[in-house]
């Protein structure tokens, strides 16, 4: 039963105890990497070491045993650093991004990939509501938006960026013509009351998210119906309807719209007393009528000094994308929201992501080699399921689709080109320890940079990709496949930068997996086993 | 070399193999021949001292010499009672330079003048530069040691000490003796074959300094010639050991011996020993680490090679310290010859007595047995060895728990390298007060180098522990070449560092090496002159150790790789200046954090020249190779000074000079490769570096 001291508290633990678990007795938790229970520790990935007093190494917490009198340092600078120069060499060697370039792109982080893969896979609801996740006006935006996405997105480097705005367009058409499937709002029960002046792109996206908080809502814009400068996009590009339709779905969340209301500055003041919160959206930056100094609004918490007057959307400067007033409107939300709980309003942390950079064509093969081969269609017009009667409209402002097609895309269409996507997001995005760690530690994708793997893609029959690029080597799998005795099992094969982990005498992945499969899914650190994602 | 191999058997892009399916060419690390650089091995041939213009001439060498069926040979007919011996030294080092033809020459000339004598085999002279070396012993008279020897040379040889009986033969061999060839000129440097008196300067030097224990007999002793080992005392160690003392005394007078661990981190041997016999557990093993991958290191190979008797007597002697009933030998398999000689001399003792069970009637058993590596540089750490021997690919344990208690199959462990066991029989032979007379306080006894490099004399050398590094690369290795200035001295190999010429008067001594900033490693010592570049020699051993990482590990896999790519980009001329405190800070965490030695000393040889060849490093970060070694920095030129002898263009394997007898040359800046083949022969000095 020896006794060590962890960042000086006495800690005693059973015999055999590793550093790890003695920590974890002293309530100090030691950041673990490729550590997984029931496994033996690989100590391959680092990142948990510690200083043990007397050695002149750092050592592995997880596999280090606890040995009587034994003095440790979890947060010295030195482990500190070194856990940190752990993480941003691995990086260094990770090819993958944990979001998509599209998604990076777009300046509301829309879930672009997913939706795609909703798309592709023919589940409309649910492609419509992961667009809603960022965007509650994808109808319009899929007209109007100059798709920043599609500028970034792989795909363009083969033939022609994925159409992503027009699919974005088919998802939110597909919504309006199924109110049932549309999202209902909570009711107001949190007891708070916020005035959203200004019914532009901005101000209905923060009245949507507020009351999706459970806040009650009241919406003052000076026109009779909603949508701002949105209202002045020629028909040939938005016609009337589809913005109002799409509006009306925010308002029937409960959200009490006050048609012609010319807010003065002295009923922004009563505003503030009436209400628990007032949002500006007013658009206009600059005028002689505005309600607010721009200067004088904090541009991380959108709130003006010290009250509870918030402010987004054009109002703060000129927009000239209707995305990024409609991105400020959910940031905005957010801020309130955390206002009326009592909480600090700390800017929303921005996730982590590695990024791959540039691809070679090779390696673009790799990611092609699932997906539709055909290019970019000239939209065929159509109706989506269910129908909106919205479908013939005219104009999208949408660049990348040669002038004089007006059309959406057919049902057809729709699933084809969604099945163009790359799928270069990562699949385990959400359950990847090396990213996490990476964003608890801070580490920095690029502090390192030099020659990295190549990105390949392996994919078994029954539904697991391997991608070695994003691979850190640690030998999970390879222990499982032993201890369950795979025939062939996966092992380390080559030296030095070049190790990799891979199906002995080049055998597919399926052989070499051929019972262990989810379980080295659930094992592996990172995206580089995982369940297949892409569409059927 | 390489390249020119490539070209000769017209392989292009990135094949490995000729169109005829007869060569495969791949590059390996190390072939411990250091002595003979450039050096190349087909199956088991080995070639030396090639320049690139001697390709062709090697490859068809060999496929001559796989034409010759082996002939049958005679057993050599004793026509009178043998005079003298004529001993041949047969390590691999002297078999690639030709001593192998020159030992079948020798006793086909001794057959065929009806000579008295024989010719034996003997082990490794540490003389390599000099090799093939023979020496004539006849009772009564000095012995003398020729170098160099041909197999030409062979019956002119036996016909010089050897009278042939009868006149008639006598008569029929006295004309054309060759001998005046050999013997007109004695001068060290000046001719290619002479006879030396071991007494003549440059071999005193070479020899004077050194002190054989571990390499006692050197030059006398046949590898394998059981009988003459136990003449000159062998295996008295043991049955003193095995008839007289307990274990522990004999663990006790190892420890009074002060010796440490020759394998390069030096742990004290009898508290290692001490260690096993105390770990609980019936079956306990015994290991000789024989996996020797440090380029410029090959003294492991020659002690298993020419004392195999001897390291085997220190297994014997350690096992029955520790109480180990098993032992196995952990050999390189590009040690052929050294697996050879192990695995007969394992035959021998076995029929002898000497291993199995109940050994010299002591009731102790022992079985020993040889297993091969694979070519892996991590095998030599010990973790990552017991891995390999257990099967699975040689990747380092985290320690503790060291082998001492949980080793091979979770038995109790003693894993030492071949010196320290070749060192423990001469302890136990003439006591511990013996061996802890020579050294300095904390490093006792001998160490065998293998040194190499610019030196003028290079080879195996074993001299007292405290000797500094300026009398060994002065005295012993006789300075470096003529014009050139002492630059480092490089100790320690991959994992050691570059002591610097104004530390030179370091001693030898485990703790003043480490202080100095290298480390005693396993004998890796190589001489650099002022044409290295310090740079290059730092990126030259980081490539050594990040290409032989097991990638196990992060720092060692991803960190080290990063620092190479920084001293390819300075070595390229493309350096920035921070890159030099990002090597420092890389080097710093990778020493830290890696899991086992070769990660954590990996950093070594680039942290010890930028500590002392800091210029250096700056001044390719602007642009410049000081040495001209760095071939993206510099350019040949022929200067006015040629005499149109074309020789440089006949060197060329690029084809960058035209040949133009009695003009000046010139030098294809394009298709110049930077071999410096042409300034080697230049007759004038006329090509030069810029």
């Amino acid at each position: 039963m020896p006794k060590v001291v962890i960042d000086n508290k006495e800690v005693q633990v059973s015999d055999g105890a590793t550093l790890l678990q003695a920590a974890a007795q002293a309530g100090i938790a030691i950041p673990t990497l490729c550590y997984l229970d029931g496994c033996a520790p690989p100590t391959s990935c680092l990142v948990c070491v510690v200083a043990v007093k007397g050695q002149d190494r750092l050592l592995p917490a997880c596999a280090t045993v606890a040995q009587e009198g034994m003095v440790v340092g979890s947060q010295t600078p030195s482990v500190l650093a070194a856990r940190r120069a752990a993480l941003e060499l691995l990086l260094s060697d990770h090819v993958g991004d944990c979001i998509a370039p599209c998604q990076s792109a777009c300046p509301a982080h829309m879930d672009i990939p997913r939706m795609l893969r909703a798309l592709a896979g023919g589940d409309d609801a649910l492609a419509a509501a992961i667009a809603k996740e960022a965007i509650p006006l994808p109808a319009v935006l899929g007209r109007i938006c100059p798709a920043p996405c599609e500028k970034a997105c792989r795909r363009g480097a083969i033939d022609q960026p994925v159409p992503i705005c027009l699919l974005k367009r088919f998802a939110g058409d597909w919504a309006l013509g199924h109110k049932e499937d549309e999202p209902s709002a909570p009711p107001p029960t949190s007891g708070k009351k916020v005035a959203v002046v200004g019914a532009g792109p901005a101000g209905l996206t923060a009245a949507w998210y507020l009351r999706l908080s459970g806040h009650a809502i009241t919406l003052f814009d000076r026109q009779e119906a909603p949508g701002g400068a949105m209202r002045q996009i020629p028909p040939d590009r938005l016609r009337a309807e589809v913005l109002s339709a799409e509006a009306g779905m925010i308002l029937r969340q409960g959200v009490e719209y006050r048609p012609n209301s010319q807010i003065t500055p002295a009923d922004l003041a009563d505003l503030a007393t009436q209400f628990d919160a007032v949002l500006v959206a007013t658009g206009q930056a600059g005028a002689a009528d505005a309600l607010i100094d721009p200067s004088a609004v904090d541009k991380s918490a959108l709130r003006l000094a010290g009250g509870n007057i918030f402010a987004a959307g054009a109002v703060l400067g000129a927009h000239r994308l209707a995305v990024r007033a409609l991105a400020q409107g959910r940031q905005v939300a957010r801020s309130v929201d955390l206002y009326l709980r009592g909480q600090a309003i700390l800017p929303a942390p921005r996730p982590f992501t590695c990024r791959m950079g540039h691809l070679t064509q090779e390696e673009l093969k790799e990611l092609l080699a699932q997906a539709e081969p055909c290019g970019a269609e000239t939209p065929a017009g159509g109706t989506v399921p269910g129908g909106t009667g919205f479908q013939p409209v005219h104009g999208t402002g949408y660049k990348p689709v040669p002038p004089g097609n007006l059309e959406g895309f057919s049902v057809d269409q729709a699933r084809r080109q969604a099945r163009r996507c790359l799928h270069c997001d990562c699949r385990k995005a959400d359950n990847c320890r090396l990213r996490d760690r990476a964003a608890e530690l801070e580490a920095k994708p690029g502090r390192y940079t030099g020659q990295r793997r190549q990105l390949r893609l392996f994919r078994q029959v029954g539904g697991v990709v391997y991608e070695p690029g994003k691979c850190i080597s640690c030998g999970l799998c390879v222990q499982i496949t032993q201890e369950q005795s795979e025939r062939l099992g996966l092992a380390f094969v080559g030296r030095g930068f070049s190790v990799r982990v891979a199906v002995p005498f080049e055998e597919s992945i399926s052989a070499g997996l051929a019972k262990t499969a989810r379980r080295c899914v659930q094992a592996c650190p990172t995206g580089a086993l995982a369940e297949d994602n892409a569409p059927k | 070399m390489h390249e020119s191999l490539l070209r000769e058997l017209e392989i292009s892009g990135d094949g490995d193999t000729d169109a005829d399916g007869l060569f495969t060419v791949q590059k390996v690390a190390c072939l411990g021949c250091c002595t003979l650089a450039p050096v190349l091995q087909i199956d088991g041939v080995t070639y030396g001292h090639l320049k690139p213009q001697d390709i062709g001439g090697v490859l068809r060498d060999f496929l001559a010499l796989e034409k010759a069926a082996p002939a049958a040979r005679k057993a050599p007919s004793r026509l009178a009672a043998p005079l003298g011996e004529i001993r041949v030294g047969l390590g691999s080092c002297c078999i690639a330079k030709g001593s192998g033809k020159v030992y079948e020459a020798l006793v086909a000339a001794v057959e065929h003048l009806g000579a008295s004598a024989t010719v034996k085999r003997v082990g490794c002279v540490g003389i390599c530069h000099q090799t093939p070396l023979v020496e004539v012993v006849v009772p009564g008279q000095p012995p003398v040691l020729y170098a160099q020897v041909t197999s030409q040379d062979a019956a002119a040889l036996v016909k010089r000490h050897f009278r042939p009986p009868g006149t008639l033969r006598r008569l029929r061999h006295a004309a054309g003796s060759a001998l005046e060839h050999l013997l007109t000129d004695e001068a060290w440097e000046s001719v290619q074959r002479y006879a030396i008196d071991v007494r003549d300067e440059p071999i005193d030097a070479f020899l004077g300094r050194q002190e054989h224990l571990a390499t006692e007999h050197c030059g006398l002793l046949d590898p394998l010639d059981l009988q003459e080992y136990v003449r000159l005392e062998g295996f008295a160690a043991l049955g003193r050991a095995l008839k007289e003392m307990t274990p522990e005394q004999v663990i006790a007078e190892v420890s009074a011996s002060g010796l440490r661990g020759r394998g390069g981190a030096g742990f004290p041997t009898g508290r290692k020993w001490s260690l096993v016999r105390q770990a609980s557990g019936q079956l306990k093993y015994a290991v000789c680490n024989g996996d020797e991958g440090d380029p410029g290191a090959f003294m492991d190979r020659m002690l298993l090679e020419s004392y195999p008797f001897r390291v085997i007597e220190g297994m014997i002697i350690a096992a029955y310290a520790v109480g180990a009933g098993q032992g196995i030998f952990y050999i390189r398999a590009e040690y052929p010859l050294a697996v050879r000689r192990i695995e007969h001399a394992l035959e021998i003792c076995r029929r002898e007595g000497y291993l199995g069970e109940n050994i010299l009637g002591s009731g102790f058993s022992l079985d020993l047995r040889i297993m091969q590596g694979a070519g892996a540089f991590i095998c030599g750490e010990e973790t990552a060895l017991m891995e390999s021997i257990e099967g699975r690919r040689g990747m380092p344990r985290l320690r503790p728990p060291y082998p001492a208690q949980s080793g091979l199959w979770g038995k109790p462990t003693l894993i030492n390298n071949v010196e320290t066991y070749a060192l423990a029989p001469y302890i136990l032979r003439e006591g511990p007060g013996a061996f802890e007379a020579l050294g300095t306080p904390k490093s006792k006894g001998t160490k065998v180098f293998a040194l190499a490099g610019k030196a003028a004399r290079g080879g195996l050398i074993e001299v007292p522990m405290g000797i500094t590094l300026r009398q060994i690369v002065g005295e012993i290795g006789g300075g470096v070449g003529p014009g050139r200035t002492l630059k480092a001295v490089q100790v320690g190999g991959p994992s050691g560092g570059c002591v610097p010429a104004e530390l030179v008067d370091t001693p030898v001594d485990y703790e003043a090496l480490t202080a100095a900033g290298a480390i005693m490693g396993s004998g890796g010592l190589v001489v650099l002159d002022d044409r290295d570049c310090m740079v290059d020699i730092a990126r030259y051993f980081l490539e050594f150790t990040q290409d032989q990482s097991c990638g196990k590990c992060t720092f060692c896999r991803v960190g080290t790789k990063r620092m190479l790519e920084i001293l390819q980009r300075l070595c390229e001329g493309k350096g920035k200046a921070a890159d030099l405190e990002e090597l420092q800070s890389l080097a710093e965490v990778i020493q830290q954090g890696s899991l086992c030695a070769l990660g954590r000393t990996a950093p070594n040889p680039v942290l010890s020249t930028l500590k002392y060849f800091r210029d250096e490093y700056l001044a390719h970060i602007a642009g410049r190779c000081p040495a001209g070694r760095c071939k993206t920095l510099i350019t040949y030129r022929v200067t006015d000074d040629c005499i149109g002898c074309t020789l440089c263009a006949q060197v060329c394997p690029a084809d960058a000079i035209a040949p133009r007898p009695y003009q000046k040359h010139e030098i294809d800046k394009e298709k110049c490769t930077r071999c410096d083949s042409c300034r080697g022969v230049c007759p004038v000095s006329a090509v030069v570096v810029e």
